[in-house]
């Protein structure tokens, strides 16, 4: 019954993927209970190899590094997934100061152009920026005065000339 | 969470090393099989790395049992990702195409086969048809079908037995 059964083309269906789920269900309950059927499942397992080894073709150079490539991805996103903070455990925070509890970074002093002022420096600032366009207003205001002098002392020298001749 | 977190981590690196291992033992049977069913290296490399980026731990897990044949599980998983593909080209009834398989790679098997085997034969593996979808395709009962496949397995195992022996 047993032979019969292996010769049925059943084992042959299931290798090659084109048997019913019913058909698959049998099978492994056959291949549990009985060692024969297993025995007969692993040589056509092998003859499977066989064919896929006469057509076997080298991948390309570089398909692995597509697979890695969007393992690494996954890896990098991993690591920069904001949800591992937003949890409600309070010790939460360890995972940044206990080794081996969360993402462990390497730090790196970044080159940057700006620098930190405290803010008691606003108000100077502010008043510097006030007074300037104090000084600035008055500047113009005394050269167009100084100006508009030199303009009526040179109009003064002119009616004096012409009275004394 | 903390532990959630440490074994996502650690799953990453190890699920990358187990599909590297399994891409070195069967990343060429298996691009070979899928090249005969495309016909085309640049689409069967393309369906390869798709095959590979959507293996996860848990199918790794199941290739890897014991007992259980690595190199068959993957190919019922680029056979599944190419069904979709495997139902736009032409069937094996042509017998062109089996003629250009025979010259495509030099398949030895589908050529020691008779023309009903072949067609069951190249039906099954080469366009995924199970045997109650052949049997209404080719008019025959589906014992026959199944025992029409048998024979080109034992016509295989007779190959194997025969190189083996030179």
């Amino acid at each position: 019954m047993i032979q019969q059964y292996i010769n049925s083309g059943i084992l042959e269906a299931y290798v090659t993927g084109a048997a019913s789920d019913q058909e698959v269900k049998e099978l492994l309950y056959m291949k549990a209970t009985y060692p024969e059927v297993n025995i007969a499942l692993q040589e056509l397992e092998k003859d499977m190899e066989l064919i896929a080894q006469q057509m076997a073709v080298a991948p390309p150079e570089g398909t692995w590094d597509k697979i890695s490539g969007s393992i690494n991805e996954l890896i990098i996103r991993e690591n920069n997934d904001p949800e591992q903070f937003t949890g409600r455990d309070e010790s939460n925070y360890k995972n940044f100061t206990q080794p081996g509890t969360g993402p462990q970074y390497i730090e790196v002093e970044s080159e940057n152009n700006y620098m930190k002022v405290h803010k008691a420096w606003k108000w100077v600032f502010a008043a510097v920026f006030v007074l300037g366009k104090i000084f600035l207003g008055c500047a113009i205001y005394f050269y167009l005065e100084n100006r508009q002098a030199q303009l009526q002392l040179k109009e003064l020298k002119t009616e004096l000339r012409l009275l004394k001749k | 969470m903390k532990q959630q977190l440490t074994s996502t981590e650690a799953s990453l690196p190890v699920l990358k090393q187990s599909k590297h291992s399994l891409y070195i033992s069967y990343g060429a049977l298996l691009l070979g099989y899928i090249k005969e069913v495309v016909k085309e290296l640049a689409l069967a490399e393309q369906y390869l790395t798709e095959v590979f980026n959507e293996l996860k731990a848990q199918d790794i897990e199941e290739i890897l049992k014991p007992g259980a044949n690595a190199f068959l599980r993957l190919q019922q998983m680029a056979r599944k990702k190419l069904s979709s593909f495997i139902n736009t080209v032409e069937n094996c009834n042509d017998q062109a195409e089996i003629s250009a398989k025979k010259g495509i790679t030099g398949n030895k098997f589908i050529s020691l086969m008779n023309q009903e085997q072949q067609l069951v034969f190249c039906g099954i593996h080469y366009h995924g048809k199970n045997t109650a979808k052949l049997a209404e395709e080719l008019n025959k009962p589906e014992n026959t079908i199944r025992a029409l496949l048998r024979e080109s397995f034992i016509i295989i195992r007779n190959y194997r037995n025969d190189t083996a022996v030179h």
